[in-house]
C-alpha cells in the first residue's frame, strides 16, 4: 500500500510548499449561534423539539412522577411482555436515581446489558430481543430536540439501538442549548469516547416516493424523562 | 438492467420520456428544496454561516496534507489500520484482502459514495461474498442494479410499486405496495443482516483530523447497526472529508443537515472515535480506514477547481438545477450526477471522450452556485471545464470553425453588417408570418421546437447611422 | 448626462427596436445618446463555450469602442453581467486591458438598474393597461444582483397589473449556445417555464433579456399560446408615449 510520507509530500507539492510542522491556527468562525434568553425554558423548549420529531416526553421532579410516566406509556404491556422474555428491560448499569426507584417499585427488573452475558453476539441477540432500551444521557440540546449519549463500559451502544423502543433519561443541567456547546464540552474531554450518539427522534426514512417513514432499522419509539430535581 | 450501457442522447431521451421520474424529480428536489429554505430561515443569518463554511473547507483544502497526516497519526496511535489507496483499483483490492484475510461471508454497508465511485459491490460480488447494502435507498438500486439517482435519496425515481416488485423475490410472496408495508419489510429483512455481518462498510462524513474520529450523519439507524454489530469495520473515505476539530464540526453539521433534508439535526449523528475502548462491550475489534485518492490530489494541484474540493456532499445544488429537474441523476452517466457531479467527474476520471459531456449539461444558470452552503462557485466552474475541454483541443472541429467565423464578424462591426444584410435576404425561405419555423442544423436544433424573429432588414446600427446622417 | 448605448449583438440584429426604444426614452430623460461605432458583442457566447480566446478579441473589440464614453447602458442582464463577472478573467494576463476592462466594468449597467439606481428615476410617468407577468433572467438576478430595479419600474406603470410567475427562478432554457447544443434538455425546460407563464394568467411577458424571451415567446408562438412577450424596454417605451 502507498506510504504515508510519499502521499503527504506529493499532496504538500501540488500545494506548492512544504507541509506545515506546526498546526495552522485556526480559522475565525464567527456565526451566531442559538442561545435561549431564559435558560429555564431550556427543558421545556428541548421536550417541545423532541416532541415535534415524532417523540414522547415529560418533566418529572421524583420518582413518584416518573412511576405515572411510565405507567401512562405502557400500562400492562411489561408484564406480557415479561411472559416471553425475563430480559425484555435491557438498561445501562446504572440509572438516575428516579429512574432505578420507579423501576423498582414498579417491580419491572432491568437486565443490564454488560452483564447480561459474556459473548458480545449473544449480547447483541439479547438486545435484539428485548422490547425496551433504557439509558441516561450525558447531554442535551434544546434547539435540536436532542440526547447524546457516551460509549462506556457500563453502557452498552446497542441498548438504544436494537430494541423497537428506547427510553432516556436526562436532568436538566445536562441540557444545552445548541450544538457547538456540546461539542466544546466533549472536546474537553481529551480522547473521545469510542462513539457519541446523538439522537434526535425515532429512525426515519423517505427513500420511497419522499413518503416520511417513522421506524426503519433504528427504534420505532423514542421517550425521555427530563429530571429537574 | 444497469445504466452504464447507453450512450448520453439516449439516456437523456429515455430521461425525459419518462413521465413519472420527472415528476417524482420535481417532488423530490422541490420537498428538499422548501425544506433547505425553511431550516436556512429559522438558523437566520445563512449567508454568515455558509462564509464560515467556506472558509472552513477552503482552509482544510489549503493545509490538507497537514490535517491529513494528523487524522492517520491519531488513527494509527490508537491501532487503526489507515490504508492510503491512490486510485479505485487500490481501494478495492485492500477491501477485497481484508474480506479474504477474514475469510468473510457476509458484509453488510451503509451509505458510502466512495463505494460506488470504485464499484465496490460488484468486485465483492465476483469474490463470492455476500454484500448487503442496509439504507433503504441503496437497498431498493441495488436489487434493481441501478446507480443512485440523487446523492441523498437514491432511488427516489422508483414508484412504491416498483419497490413492491423489487422486494416480492426476496419475500416470497407479494408484499402491499404502502409504505409502511415495505419499510417493515426492510427492517425484519435487514435485523438478520446487522446481526449476522462479519465485515461492517461504512462511509464517512466527515473525519476529525485532531481527535482521528469519523462523523456519520444518517436517519435509518443502519449506520449505527453497521459500525456497532460487526467485528470488523471498514470506513471508505474520500481524502478531502476533512474538519481540523469538533469546533469546525459544529458549523459543518449545522450547514449539512439544513441543506440536506432541512433537519437542524439528523436522526443519528455519529462521532465514533475508533476503535472501540478495550472495555466497552460494543463496536468492532478491528478498525479499517480507507483513504481515496482517485485524482482528487490532482485537483488539489489545480488553482482553478481546487474549490471543487469544498463540497460535502448535501445535494442541495440538485435541487435547484433546472436540468436535473427534467433529466433525474440517470441521465448524467455518473455515481455523481447533478452540478456537482458535472463538475468533479471529469476531473476525477481525466477522461473527455467519456465525461465531455457533462460540463454542458447546464445552462449556466447559477441556480447552484447560490445554493451551495459551502460557496462552490459551480457554474464558474463549469465554463472553465468547457475551457479546459476546448484547450485539451477535444472539442468538434465545426465547433472550433463556428467560432472562429464568429471571432472574425465580431471583431468587425461594419463587416457583420453587411453579413446581416445579406442573411436577411437568405432567410426568406425559411420565414412563415415574419418568424422563422425552420432552416438547416444547427438552427434545426431551435426550430424544431421553437420559432425565430427575422434578421431585421436594418440592424439597429445602420438604423442608428441613417437617424444621424439625416441630421 | 452624455450615455453611451451598447445595443447587444442580439437585440441590434434581431429586435432593433428595443435598442431605439432605449435611446428613445433616455432622450425623453433629458440625456444626449451616442452609439460609438465598432461595438459589437461582450463574447459571451463564446466564453460561455469554453473559446476564451474568441471571446477576449470580441471582448477587446468592445472594450476599445466604449473606452472614451462617461456611461455605458444596454438592454441586456446578461451582457452586463458577462462584462462585470468575467472580463477580468478575460484580461488577467493582460495589465492594460485589465485595466480598461475594470474601467468599463465600473461605468457600465443594465438598463433598468441605470434609471433606477443611478439615474433614481423609478417612475417614469408610463401607462399601460395590461396583465403581466416578470420572468427574472438567471445571468441579471444571479450574476449582477440587478434586485429589485426591474420590479420598482413595474410598479410604477399605471394600470399595469403585474401577476405572480410561479416557480419564476427556474432558468428557462436559453443559456445561449445551451439551447442549440442540449436542444432536448433546452425544449423541457422551456416547456415548463411556458406552462407557468400561461398558469400566471398574464396577457403579456415581461422580461430584460431578449435572448431569454426570443427563447420562451418562441415556444409559446410553437405551441400556438397568444401571449405576448416584451422587454420592459417596449413596455416603458409604449407606456410613455401614452
Amino acid at each position: 500500500m502507498t506510504n504515508t510520507n510519499d502521499f503527504i509530500s506529493q499532496l504538500a507539492s501540488k500545494l506548492g510548499r512544504p507541509t506545515p510542522t506546526e498546526t495552522p491556527p485556526p480559522v475565525e468562525i464567527s456565526v451566531p449561534q442559538y442561545r435561549l434568553s431564559d435558560s429555564g425554558e431550556r427543558a421545556s423548549i428541548f421536550l417541545h423539539n423532541w416532541q415535534a420529531l415524532g417523540g414522547k416526553g415529560a418533566i418529572v421532579k421524583s420518582s413518584d412522577d416518573t412511576l405515572q410516566c411510565l405507567k401512562e406509556w405502557f400500562g400492562e404491556l411489561p408484564i406480557t411482555w415479561f411472559k416471553d422474555n425475563p430480559q425484555t428491560l435491557l438498561a445501562w448499569d446504572s440509572l438516575p436515581m428516579v429512574a432505578e426507584s420507579a423501576f423498582s417499585t414498579l417491580d419491572w427488573p432491568l437486565t443490564r446489558y454488560t452483564q447480561s452475558t459474556l459473548d458480545p453476539r449473544d449480547r447483541y441477540a439479547i438486545a435484539a430481543h428485548a422490547e425496551l432500551g433504557i439509558t441516561g444521557s450525558d447531554w442535551g440540546i434544546a434547539l435540536s430536540g436532542t440526547i447524546v449519549m457516551n460509549s462506556d463500559p457500563l453502557r452498552g451502544r446497542a441498548v438504544s439501538l436494537l430494541p423497537p423502543r428506547h427510553l432516556a433519561f436526562i436532568e436538566t443541567e445536562k441540557i444545552r442549548d445548541n450544538l457547538f456547546e456540546v461539542l466544546e464540552e466533549a472536546s474537553a474531554l481529551g480522547t473521545p469516547p469510542g462513539a457519541i450518539e446523538m439522537i434526535s427522534g425515532p429512525s426515519r426514512t423517505s427513500d420511497i416516493e419522499m413518503d416520511l417513514s417513522i421506524g426503519v432499522h433504528g427504534p420505532i419509539e423514542v421517550y425521555v424523562i427530563v429530571i429537574n430535581n | 438492467m444497469t445504466m452504464y450501457n447507453l450512450t448520453t442522447d439516449q439516456r437523456v431521451d429515455e430521461a425525459l420520456a419518462n413521465k413519472f421520474l420527472r415528476q417524482a424529480t420535481r417532488r423530490a428536489t422541490e420537498r428538499l428544496r422548501n425544506n433547505k429554505y425553511k431550516a436556512s430561515d429559522e438558523l437566520g443569518n445563512w449567508e454568515q454561516w455558509r462564509s464560515a463554511g467556506e472558509t472552513i473547507r477552503k482552509h482544510v483544502i489549503a493545509n490538507l496534507d497537514f490535517y491529513l497526516r494528523q487524522l492517520i497519526e491519531q488513527m494509527e496511535s490508537r491501532g487503526v489500520h489507515v490504508h492510503l489507496a491512490k486510485t479505485p483499483a487500490d481501494a478495492v483490492g485492500t477491501v477485497r484482502n481484508i474480506v479474504r484475510e477474514h475469510d468473510a461471508k457476509n458484509v453488510i454497508k451503509s451509505k458510502s459514495m466512495i463505494s460506488e465511485e470504485i464499484h465496490l459491490n460488484h468486485a465483492l460480488e465476483k469474490d463470492g461474498v455476500a454484500v448487503i447494502e442496509t439504507d433503504l435507498g441503496e437497498y431498493i438500486i441495488q436489487i434493481a442494479g441501478e446507480p443512485p439517482s440523487h446523492i441523498i435519496v437514491p432511488a427516489m425515481h422508483k414508484t412504491r410499486q416498483q419497490v413492491a416488485d423489487l422486494f416480492e423475490p426476496i419475500a416470497g410472496h407479494a408484499l402491499s405496495s404502502d409504505t409502511p408495508t415495505l419499510t417493515r419489510f426492510v427492517r425484519i429483512q435487514m435485523r438478520e443482516q446487522f446481526l449476522r455481518g462479519d465485515i461492517g462498510i461504512t462511509g464517512c462524513n466527515f473525519a476529525v483530523a485532531n481527535t482521528g474520529s469519523i462523523v456519520m450523519v444518517t436517519n435509518e439507524g443502519n449506520g449505527r447497526m453497521v459500525s456497532t454489530l460487526p467485528r470488523v469495520q471498514i470506513t471508505l473515505m474520500g481524502m478531502e472529508r476533512i474538519v481540523p476539530s469538533f469546533r469546525e464540526l459544529d458549523v459543518m453539521l449545522n450547514l449539512l443537515a439544513r441543506s440536506a433534508t432541512g433537519q437542524r439535526l439528523s436522526s443519528y449523528t455519529t462521532i465514533l472515535t475508533p476503535p472501540k475502548q478495550t472495555a466497552d462491550s460494543d463496536g468492532p475489534e478491528e478498525y479499517h480506514l480507507v483513504i481515496l485518492d482517485h485524482n482528487r490530489s490532482e485537483i488539489l494541484g489545480d488553482k482553478i477547481f481546487r474549490t471543487a474540493l469544498n463540497c460535502i456532499r448535501c445535494g442541495a445544488c440538485f435541487n435547484v438545477c433546472p436540468v436535473y429537474r427534467q433529466l433525474g441523476g440517470h441521465a448524467y452517466g455518473s455515481v455523481y450526477s447533478g452540478p456537482i457531479g458535472s463538475v468533479i467527474t471529469p476531473l476525477l476520471e481525466q477522461d473527455w471522450k467519456k465525461w465531455g459531456h457533462l460540463p454542458y449539461f447546464s445552462s449556466l444558470c447559477g441556480a447552484c452556485s447560490e445554493a451551495c452552503p459551502v460557496r462552490i462557485p459551480l457554474h464558474d466552474l463549469l465554463v472553465k471545464l468547457r475551457m479546459r475541454k476546448t484547450q485539451s483541443g477535444h472539442t468538434p472541429q465545426v465547433e472550433q470553425q463556428i467560432f472562429k467565423a464568429y471571432r472574425y464578424f465580431f471583431t468587425r462591426e461594419k463587416t457583420l453588417r453587411r453579413a446581416l444584410r445579406l442573411g436577411s435576404l437568405l432567410q426568406r425561405p425559411f420565414v412563415r408570418n415574419h418568424r422563422i419555423t425552420g432552416g438547416p442544423p444547427p438552427l434545426s436544433n431551435w426550430t424544431k421546437s421553437r420559432t425565430l424573429p427575422m434578421v431585421a432588414p436594418k440592424p439597429f446600427m445602420q438604423i442608428w447611422a441613417d437617424l444621424n446622417n439625416k441630421r | 448626462m452624455k450615455v453611451s448605448l451598447f445595443a447587444t449583438c442580439l437585440t441590434n440584429a434581431l429586435y432593433p427596436e428595443v435598442d431605439l426604444t432605449m435611446a428613445k426614452i433616455l432622450q425623453h430623460l433629458g440625456h444626449t445618446v451616442d452609439v460609438p461605432e465598432g461595438q459589437v458583442c461582450c463574447g459571451q457566447i463564446a466564453f460561455n463555450s469554453g473559446y476564451i480566446d474568441d471571446a477576449r478579441e470580441v471582448a477587446r473589440t468592445l472594450i476599445n469602442s466604449f473606452e472614451h464614453s462617461e456611461v455605458v447602458v444596454g438592454p441586456s442582464g446578461s451582457c452586463i453581467a458577462m462584462i462585470h463577472h468575467y472580463y477580468p478573467t478575460l484580461f488577467e494576463k493582460e495589465p492594460v486591458y485589465l485595466k480598461k476592462a475594470e474601467d468599463l466594468i465600473h461605468k457600465s449597467y443594465e438598463f433598468t438598474q441605470f434609471v433606477v439606481d443611478v439615474l433614481k428615476k423609478p417612475d417614469l410617468g408610463a401607462h399601460y393597461s395590461a396583465k403581466a407577468t416578470y420572468h427574472p433572467s438567471c445571468h441579471a438576478t444571479r450574476l449582477l444582483g440587478i434586485g429589485e430595479a426591474p420590479l420598482k419600474l413595474l410598479h410604477h406603470v399605471k394600470g399595469l397589473q403585474l401577476l405572480p410567475l410561479p416557480e419564476a427562478q427556474l432558468c428557462c432554457g436559453f443559456g445561449g449556445t445551451f439551447s442549440v447544443k442540449m436542444p432536448k434538455i433546452s425544449e423541457a425546460m422551456v416547456a415548463e417555464k411556458a406552462q407557468h407563464v400561461l398558469e400566471s394568467g398574464a396577457d403579456i411577458l415581461l422580461g430584460l433579456d431578449m435572448g431569454c424571451l426570443m427563447n420562451i415567446s418562441g415556444y409559446l408562438e410553437k405551441i400556438k399560446k397568444p401571449v405576448k412577450t416584451m422587454h420592459i424596454i417596449q413596455l416603458l417605451g409604449e407606456g410613455i408615449k401614452s
